[in-house]
């Protein structure tokens, strides 16, 4: 990677561009909404009234991140077809949402839900269930971040072929996310979600199109990888097919259980507008993480035979390649660039946010300082987040090679708060101490199994800590006796 | 005012979706094959395609005709801001 298309100016004018536009919109949105910082649900949800194009596009950011991009396109390089799942498991993110999403919808509006630890609060009428929901959800969402963190890094130093370094690149836009989220909440993320999305959609489409031209279809890269890797094109074996099914189910309910994602169904004007929202998601993944997929067969044969760590710099090697060719694809890809880098960085606002508001509210005004009024709530949630992101940044100075571990290693966490969404909705019986055992049970075994990386069977070990979860869910609560009024509210309130 | 519908009530929907999740990956197809090649590209590769887009036009039908939960409350709110 001598021979940089990207040289550093204009690398470093891209990303001062879409910094400044975020800052604009973030300043824009704060002098437009002054009583935004004295109320949780105006500065955390918008005033829960988010709109279908908004709502759409903040949902977008929320489940697609630069890493759709950055990370998907060498795990096709290295996987092959096999990496197909990766279209049908965004799809199912959408049918996650339909298990849980329609009546927490009406009971958000109904007791104005902020974070998803006031429905576990409302729910069990457990201190214990919900600090222990919120310290998981706390711990799932710094991976998450440091994740974005390091993938900004990657993201730009790869893309300029280390010509911006990894940490300046890292500084730069935190920073922006840092005050844009400060000055607007809910709305600025929201608003500049729908900035970054287009700029990614825009970004992939362009990138497909350019990897066609210049590196030939992908009838060819098959062809090719036909001779060179069969085992790439070949319907995978049943350990293969095991860790898709997995992979497919992981996805599906710790996707859609994510805080933020959940933080925006309370965040819907209407029931109407997350319907179309929700439907709309069930359609992106052909054109978000299939014109991936394509990307990255498509590099077999474009840059064949890289090692793993060499081939996690693909997208950046592709992109290069493509605008060396003409000044119309060299500004295509400078677009694309931005678009991935906004892309990242729209994924971690949504989480950032998150993150403050169940300080603000979860651990600060419920266990701190009980008589805080809500402004106050908000600047403790705004001090600490930022104090939660500089030690990730200190973490992340120096990144771990790929990025694929560590993403899953939050999904193993965040996913043991299901069972008190999807069982806690429908099932009254479902008893607190129940759901604190399994919780706690399921996330001391996932993360046994991750450390010691045991998968028995090829299954997810955040998968096997969700079926103890569950299983002791059941089990304990046909043993415990609830008592009739703590379970009054869910019967009036839905029935 | 239309009737209630709340999706996870209707086991008719979840039959399809499970069926169809079964189906999105590829354990009925011989191990390792990828030919003959449709279009250049492995045929297994067009089924997976096409059980994904089934899932998502079910899903946009389900979300369409199958969730209703609020009442005019909300329909009123939203005239009123018209």
């Amino acid at each position: 990677m001598n021979d940089l298309a990207f040289s550093g100016a204009s690398g470093i004018i891209i990303m001062l561009f879409y910094g400044f536009l975020m800052l604009l919109i973030g300043f824009i949105t704060y002098w437009k909404n002054k009583g935004l910082h004295q109320s949780n649900k105006e500065f955390y949800l918008g005033g829960g009234n988010l709109s279908v194009f908004v709502l759409f596009f903040t949902f977008f950011a929320t489940q697609y991140s630069g890493n759709t991009i950055v990370g998907y396109a060498p795990t096709a390089y290295r996987m092959g077809f096999f990496w197909m799942q990766s279209i049908t498991f965004f799809i199912l993110i959408v049918i996650g949402y339909l298990i849980f999403a329609p009546r927490l919808y009406v009971l958000s509006k109904r007791y104005q839900f902020i974070t998803p630890s006031d429905y576990i609060q409302k729910r069990f009428q457990s201190k214990g269930v919900t600090l222990l929901a919120s310290i998981l959800m706390l711990y799932g969402l710094c991976n998450f971040m440091l994740e974005q963190i390091i993938a900004i890094g990657h993201g730009v130093s790869g893309l300029t072929g280390g010509t911006i370094p990894y940490q300046a690149a890292v500084l730069f836009f935190v920073s922006v996310m840092v005050i844009y989220g400060w000055l607007g909440g809910m709305r600025s993320v929201a608003y500049t979600d729908t900035m970054q999305g287009i700029a990614l959609l825009v970004g992939v489409v362009i990138l497909l199109i350019g990897s066609m031209v210049y590196f030939g279809g992908l009838p060819s890269a098959v062809e090719y990888t036909a001779t060179v890797s069969p085992e790439k094109l070949g319907v995978p074996d049943s350990t293969g097919l095991v860790s898709w099914f997995s992979m497919l189910f992981l996805v599906m309910i710790g996707a859609a259980i994510y805080p933020h994602a959940i933080q925006r169904i309370f965040a819907a004007k209407s029931e109407k507008s997350l319907k179309k929202s929700l439907s709309w998601m069930a359609w992106m993944p052909f054109v978000t993480s299939g014109f991936v997929f394509i990307i990255g067969i498509i590099g077999i044969q474009a840059f064949p035979g890289l090692s793993e760590g060499e081939s996690e710099q693909l997208v950046g090697m592709m992109a290069n390649h493509i605008a060396m060719q003409n000044s119309f694809f060299y500004w295509a890809m400078v677009i694309l660039f931005g678009g991935i880098v906004a892309a990242i960085i729209s994924t971690a606002d949504s989480v950032l946010l998150t993150l403050s508001s169940i300080i603000s509210k979860d651990i600060y005004a419920t266990h701190i300082n009980k008589h805080a009024n809500e402004q106050k709530q908000i600047l403790v949630g705004k001090i600490t987040g930022v104090v939660f992101v500089v030690i990730l940044m200190l973490i992340a100075w120096y990144p771990p090679a790929t990025l694929y571990r560590i993403f899953i290693l939050k999904f193993e966490l965040l996913i043991q708060i299901a069972p008190a969404f999807i069982l806690g909705l429908y099932w009254k019986r479902l008893h607190r101490h129940a759901v604190f055992i399994g919780m706690l049970a399921g996330t001391i075994i996932a993360s046994i199994m991750v450390f010691s990386g045991l998968q028995p069977l090829g299954v997810a070990s955040g998968l096997w800590g969700l079926a103890v979860n569950f299983v002791l869910c059941i089990v304990l609560s046909y043993v415990m006796k609830d008592s009739k009024t703590e379970v009054e509210w869910l019967r009036k309130g839905i029935s | 005012m239309k009737q209630k519908k709340e999706p996870i009530k209707n086991w008719r929907i979840w039959v399809v979706l499970i069926v169809l999740f079964v189906l999105s990956v590829p354990w009925y197809l011989p191990t390792g094959s990828y030919e003959p090649f449709i279009l250049g590209v492995p045929y297994w590769a067009w089924i997976i395609l096409g059980v994904s887009l089934a899932i998502s036009i079910v899903l946009t039908y389900i979300l369409k005709h199958h969730w209703h939960m609020t009442d005019e409350e909300e329909l009123w709110e939203e005239e009123e801001e018209q």
